[in-house]
């Protein structure tokens, strides 16, 4: 098509760039300390003063050295980059040693061959060049491969740990929208009132508030809170629900004692006696009573929990709301589809919310 | 000249007493004439005893304590109450309406007290029938009932199992047949009568997520598995986990067209 100009040439990488970023100080130290401990190790046995070997060793990795990082730049089809850069130093290493040591000879290639200790010295240095650059060049693939799947394994902890802290914020949502402002200014308010009047409720009342809300707290961190944790939250709560509108609200709490060890999603009873006192009390002139139990239930084996309260009662047309509906899924989550929450209409007015847990619930 | 009067309502006493005992050190010659416990209350007493000052929870039970003070405005001076009701504390700031946060302390509450004596000295009978202050209490009003949600479709759907009555969300709701005189009710517990009729349930149910389907039938919509056409204009509509298969009349076949 003449509208799609070739993309290739313009998406090309820069080769310098690359080259130097990968020709890092460390990879020029071990190259130098190779070729400085490859003549030290041959010197003994060859003609040349030592100096002259180091020039030779020296001189010889560094060509391997700049044919690898090259090498390294390769970013093309078929073969893959480091297959690209092996060979390049399994190349590099034979042909440079016989360049240098033409070089030595002045480029007379008689005097090269023509002399047993010269071809020996080449093929040591050679073969020298050979096995250790091959096996340098390694190591830095898989020094560079290992760097990889450190940075993967980085990635990764980020992430979960990125996952864990939207989960912990989530929770905390929850907390921050359980412990309504209204609910809790309105509650200070009323403690003030008691704190100012000298009352001897004061204390009595604070002490609730704080056991509200420290129960409140550690749901964040441990997962299922027992039935009993649960009824003091509960209780507490009913407690200061009292002191505000003593007038309106009266309760009543039975739990079975054997029952209080029962582990449950956070909030299970809470959230039914706060749709209670939302939904039941609070917008009744007259007021009303709620009753919280939990029993085992003798037909099935199952857990019955119940809130039951004698106010308002429901309005069809009041939004079933998120609360009821998380509940359902935090059950369901728990106890399997064994579990059911069911809401009924009292008779002459008011709710009874039901939990039924199956009768392996502990 | 008379010492001044007012009326203190709010449904949590403890809250009434403090703001009674406050005002009786701020202001001795004030005499607190009645506390009322909700807003019904408070129009009562209003009407019987004329206070010049009204205290109103905003929230109380029954009627709001915005809807009480529509008709106090024009005779009285009104200070609302409130606990964290930001909406309302900024419509209060913009119609010029006093207002106390709870829990007030006594210096907040000596702002006010002085404002009120200065509006009584002015106009010692009556406060200014202000049009913006009354256009205001109509807004908040407004918000007040509509905070559940705009329009009111039926969330819940009473019916009788047994000797009790279940109160069944409608997302838990399946479907709804016409069964001679009552309809039936599938729902994710079972199934129920309940005396409303198809037609009754299909004005009152939202149609974003229900629709009726033939005569005597109406889905939630979000059950439906898939819909199979039939030969002859008809249809059957397929529900997730569920076996009934239910017709849809070729009056409705419209709704699963494009679909």
């Amino acid at each position: 098509m003449p509208s799609n100009p070739p993309a290739a040439e313009t998406a090309a990488p820069a080769f310098w760039p690359g080259f130097f970023a990968a020709l890092t100080g460390r990879s020029v130290g071990w190259a130098i300390g190779l070729a400085v401990a490859v003549a030290a190790v041959i010197a003994p046995v060859f003609l040349p003063p030592w100096p002259i070997l180091l020039g030779r060793t020296l001189f010889i990795a560094m060509v391997l050295l700049l044919a690898f990082t090259a090498a390294g730049q390769w970013r093309g089809a078929p073969l893959p980059r480091w297959v690209v850069q092996v060979l390049a130093v399994a190349l590099a290493a034979p042909i440079t040693t016989l360049a240098v040591y033409l070089l030595s000879t002045g480029g007379d290639w008689q005097a090269l061959f023509g002399n047993e200790a010269r071809v020996t010295g080449l093929l040591m240095v050679g073969g020298a060049a050979l096995v250790l650059g091959l096996v340098l060049a390694l190591g830095a693939l898989y020094r560079e491969r290992d760097g990889q799947a450190n940075a993967q394994a980085l990635q990764f902890a980020l992430e979960r740990e990125t996952l864990q802290r939207q989960t912990a914020d989530a929770q905390l949502a929850v907390l921050q929208s359980q412990v309504e402002p209204h609910f809790l200014f309105n509650t200070l308010a009323n403690v003030q009132a008691l704190v100012e009047s000298g009352s001897p409720r004061a204390a009595p009342v604070l002490g609730s508030l704080i056991a509200y809300l420290r129960a409140a707290m550690p749901q964040l961190h441990q997962g299922a809170p027992t039935l009993g944790q649960e009824e003091a939250l509960v209780r507490s709560y009913l407690e200061l629900m009292q002191m505000r509108m003593p007038d309106r609200l009266g309760y009543t709490v039975d739990i079975e004692a054997s029952l209080r060890s029962l582990r449950l999603p956070p909030m299970t009873l809470l959230t039914l006696v706060e749709n209670a006192v939302r939904h039941g009390i609070d917008p009744s002139e007259a007021g009303g009573r709620i009753a919280v139990g939990a029993r085992r239930d003798v037909a099935t084996g199952g857990v019955l929990l119940w809130v039951a309260d004698s106010g308002r009662g429901l309005d069809e047309a009041r939004p079933s709301g998120t609360g009821l509906a998380n509940l359902r899924e935090r059950l369901a989550a728990a106890f399997g589809a064994g579990a059911t929450l069911n809401l009924q209409a009292l008779s002459p007015h008011g709710v009874r919310a039901e939990i039924l847990l199956p009768a392996d619930a502990r | 000249m008379h010492p001044p009067t007012a009326l203190i309502a709010d449904d949590e006493p403890l809250l009434r007493e403090r703001l009674a005992a406050h005002l009786a050190r701020l202001w001795p010659e004030l005499q607190v004439v009645a506390q009322a416990r909700n807003g019904r209350e408070a129009v009562e007493l209003f009407e019987d005893l004329a206070p010049q000052v009204v205290f109103l929870d905003v929230h109380m039970p029954g009627l709001s304590g915005i809807d009480a003070a529509r008709g106090m405005v024009a005779r009285a001076q009104i200070v609302f109450v409130t606990a964290y009701e930001q909406y309302a504390v900024k419509a209060f700031e913009q119609g010029a309406i006093d207002y106390l946060v709870k829990p007030f302390d006594e210096p907040r509450l000596a702002e006010t007290v002085q404002r009120l004596k200065q509006r009584l000295q002015q106009q010692p009978a009556a406060a200014a029938p202000d049009s913006t202050v009354q256009a205001v209490l109509d807004r908040l009003a407004g918000e007040l009932r509509e905070r559940g949600g705009t329009r009111r479709w039926l969330q819940w759907i009473k019916a009788s199992v047994g000797t009790t009555v279940r109160l069944i969300p409608v997302e838990q709701v399946v479907f709804l047949r016409s069964d001679e005189k009552y309809t039936l009710v599938a729902w994710d517990g079972g199934e129920a009568l309940i005396r409303k009729t198809i037609r009754e349930l299909a004005d009152e149910l939202d149609p974003e997520r229900f629709a009726q389907i033939h005569r005597a039938v109406i889905v939630n919509l979000a059950r439906i598995a898939h819909v199979s056409r039939g030969v002859n204009e008809t249809a059957d509509v397929h529900l997730s986990g569920r076996n009934e298969v239910l017709p849809v009349s070729r009056s409705y076949l419209h709704l699963f067209r494009q679909m």
